[in-house]
């Protein structure tokens, strides 16, 4: 037990999350004796909510600090010191479509496309198409830290696309296209498969930790902006014009 | 309240089950980590999907009805020069307490041993979020159409990628990605439209599209310009 629960960790884990949370805190107790002066149920009700994202906030990134990362991490250096370390790269690709297609944050981000499009491009075609772009987009940065390609000479193709195909698609589509670069990169990315190709990087002689390892959230960030910007073009020359009258 | 929070669970097994059955099969199969580490991993998970739906109903009852009442608030009495000021508090306030962006810090801080500390890149990556949703409202009082300071921002990071720390570029971009999650969506959302209210006619509804996007070039011009400090 005493190797899972190291208390000193813990407590300035507590401490850190206290000093996260308390601008927002001050922010809302300044608001509500300024201006909201809710009454004091519905002022207890949001002091519950503040605790309870504090012990929420504890508890996932303990679990985040004892459990993903060091696993990740050490799938990352037992692959990438075999000889078969292209492995990581359909490991990627399997791991980018499964956290995709089930994170909540994608299904509303379909369900938008859908409604914008008045049904023309389905939730469900969308919701594919995306988790297909994301399990290609982690394959990719898998390959960047396996290769040791550059991230630059990936991300600048990659938004030099986006900005073509922003220009074609038309504002109403562009704006929900970057704002939908977040949705993928939910807690798993971040936690567990970032922390592999870090592994990776680590373990790799030829391979700078820092340089090879991290720029993964930001190739799979792209992934949604791109999918997005095309449906958007394939509805206005297919399905109307309608996208574009906002 | 209890059938609310057994959806919130249910809709976390989904999105945590399948990383744990494929950790499994990894270790029964290529991977065969010791068992303590896959052990941990296990517990780790467990607390990781409790404290995921503990803080995702936690926002629900306290940061969201926040963020609207003071969204609301803002649309009745705000100043225009109020709500940039707030838009920028507010946007610093919840981007340091974004899980993801505390995770990618202490990525960061481990891997480089301190060099890019992990307060600083924290503080760094909230002044950027903030920033830039200050421009975002500034953009809609101005009417400059979104694209133009999207090519803005990305050339800005462009010549800013020459000057800055090698190291400090993969690490910028990620925490560009990092900062659109539960904890700062639902509140800059919020605002944008209390901010929407204020300005009355002159918004139109696509405006509060685009705000997200935008949250996200900020952090990575305050992580390159930390590396260009740090050089």
């Amino acid at each position: 037990m005493s190797e899972i629960f190291i208390a000193e960790d813990f407590l300035s884990l507590l401490l850190e999350i206290l000093q996260a949370l308390a601008p927002i805190f001050v922010i809302f107790i300044i608001f509500q004796i300024f201006v909201l002066k809710l009454p004091k149920s519905s002022f207890l009700n949001i002091l519950k909510g503040f605790l309870l994202t504090y012990i929420g906030l504890v508890l996932f990134l303990y679990g985040v600090q004892i459990g993903f990362m060091p696993v990740g991490k050490y799938i990352g250096e037992v692959i990438g010191a075999s000889p078969h370390r292209w492995i990581l790269i359909p490991i990627g690709f399997l791991l980018g479509f499964i956290v995709t297609i089930v994170e909540p944050a994608v299904r509303i981000l379909c369900a938008q496309v859908d409604q914008v499009s008045s049904g023309f491009i389905k939730e469900k075609t969308m919701l594919y198409t995306l988790s297909i772009g994301v399990a290609a987009a982690v394959a990719l940065a898998m390959a960047k830290t396996v290769f040791g390609i550059s991230l630059i000479y990936i991300l600048i193709p990659g938004y030099l696309i986006a900005f073509i195909l922003a220009f074609i698609a038309g504002p109403l589509f562009a704006s929900i296209a970057f704002d939908s670069g977040g949705v993928a990169t939910g807690p798993m990315t971040v936690t567990f498969i970032l922390s592999i190709s870090i592994g990776a990087a680590t373990i790799m002689e030829e391979r700078d930790t820092i340089l090879h390892g991290f720029g993964l959230v930001s190739i799979v960030a792209l992934a949604p902006i791109i999918a997005v910007l095309v449906f958007g073009i394939i509805y206005q020359k297919k399905g109307g014009n309608l996208g574009r009258r906002n | 309240m209890l059938s609310r929070l057994k959806k919130l669970s249910q809709e976390i097994l989904v999105t945590i089950g399948p990383i744990i059955l494929i950790v499994t099969i990894l270790q029964f199969s290529i991977i065969k980590m010791p068992w303590m580490v896959y052990y941990k991993f296990l517990i780790g998970s467990v607390m990781v999907m409790a404290g995921l739906t503990i803080l995702l109903y936690g926002l629900r009852i306290g940061l969201i009805p926040m963020g609207e009442m003071i969204g609301s608030a803002l649309s009745n009495k705000g100043s225009v020069t109020l709500v940039l000021f707030l838009g920028f508090l507010i946007g610093f306030a919840v981007t340091i307490a974004e899980p993801d962006v505390i995770v990618l810090s202490s990525h960061v801080d481990f891997v480089s041993n301190g060099d890019i500390g992990k307060l600083i890149l924290v503080i760094s990556i909230g002044i950027g979020v903030g920033l830039f949703i200050l421009i975002a409202f500034l953009r809609i009082i101005l009417r400059i159409p979104i694209i133009y300071i999207l090519i803005v921002g990305y050339l800005t990071i462009l010549v800013l990628s020459f000057f800055s720390n090698p190291n400090y570029i993969p690490v910028s971009f990620d925490a560009g990605g990092v900062t659109t999650g539960p904890v700062t969506v639902p509140f800059i959302l919020a605002l944008g439209l209390g901010f929407a209210f204020v300005l009355g006619s002159k918004s139109k509804t696509s405006d509060s599209f685009g705000l997200i996007g935008l949250a996200s070039i900020g952090p990575i011009i305050t992580v390159l310009i930390l590396g260009v400090i740090y050089r």
